[in-house]
């Protein structure tokens, strides 16, 4: 079992992330901006993180700085829409692990997560 | 408004409705619509700034969106909640940022505004008062109408674009 933080501005794609991961036995932190993001890694030390990038007040690039420069070890998957090929790119070169494609698949999701926790 | 606007989002929307809740969907007849009020019980509006500029809406019943956020989330939502809401705001985002891409591919790059969640039939969006396509998506959980006013940008663009019309103009007219 993991402690995932999940950051997306859309509470529909959180509670659905969140729920997959708890069903699958690990504890969820949630947070909707990337300020509150880098708040929560902050304070609750999570071993993975998922994140979307198009998010208010700080966007899920910027917040992947911010917890990189807090931990520079730490597990950060982006969660993307289609055609932001550059953003991500640039999220790979900050440090992003891996990253999923929405609309939203259980089975990527879950791999991409297992994938950085190994 | 060019069928190449068009078709991006109703591809877009066949794909996220599929991939969302394994439905397929059916095309209807497509209208135009001048009215500046909202015909539907629920609309998401979405802005597109960029080489293609405009408004993306899709409306729906509250039926229609309980029956996808449901299916969604597997699991019964009786009211139109604020979970309810986000998700039936999400699916016009994910559809609209696919077809972004796709115009994006055809050479027209656009950016999206976040969504925004109109409710009740008959709210007046001063920004629809000109002529919009609409086109319904019809599929087994309900249809979603989705209007569309979008043109280009790029005057020298729009200029190409006229002229050519004024070519086919002129080439009917022997």
């Amino acid at each position: 079992m993991a402690k995932i933080l999940v950051v997306d501005d859309a509470q529909f794609l959180r509670v659905r992330i969140s729920r997959l991961l708890t069903d699958g036995g690990h504890e969820v932190l949630e947070a909707d901006n990337g300020f509150n993001a880098v708040q929560a890694y902050q304070d609750g030390r999570p071993d993975a993180v998922l994140i979307d990038i198009t998010m208010p007040e700080m966007d899920g690039l910027a917040a992947l700085k911010e917890i990189k420069a807090l931990d520079s070890d730490a597990r950060v998957v982006m969660l993307t829409a289609l055609g932001q090929e550059s953003v991500i790119l640039e999220a790979i070169k900050a440090g992003a692990k891996d990253f999923v494609v929405k609309p939203f698949d259980a089975e990527r999701v879950l791999e991409a997560i297992d994938r950085v926790l190994a | 408004m060019k069928v190449e606007y068009l078709n991006p989002f109703v591809e877009a929307a066949g794909e996220v409705i599929q991939a969302e809740v394994q439905l397929d969907i059916r095309r209807g007849e497509l209208a135009v619509q001048h009215s500046a009020f909202t015909a539907d019980e629920i609309t998401v509006l979405i802005s597109l700034v960029g080489q293609v500029e405009g408004l993306a809406l899709y409306g729906m019943s509250v039926a229609t969106g309980l029956a996808l956020v449901s299916r969604m989330m597997e699991r019964e939502f009786p009211e139109f909640d604020d979970l309810a809401q986000s998700g039936v705001a999400e699916l016009g985002n994910v559809i609209t940022g696919r077809a972004s891409i796709k115009l994006t591919e055809a050479g027209l790059r656009s950016n999206i505004s976040p969504p925004t969640l109109i409710q009740g039939k008959g709210v007046k969006i001063s920004t629809l008062q000109f002529p919009r396509v609409v086109v319904p998506l019809i599929f087994e959980l309900g249809e979603i109408q989705v209007h569309l006013a979008l043109r280009a940008r790029d005057r020298r663009q729009a200029g190409v674009e006229v002229t050519r019309a004024l070519v086919d103009v002129r080439r009917a007219d022997g």
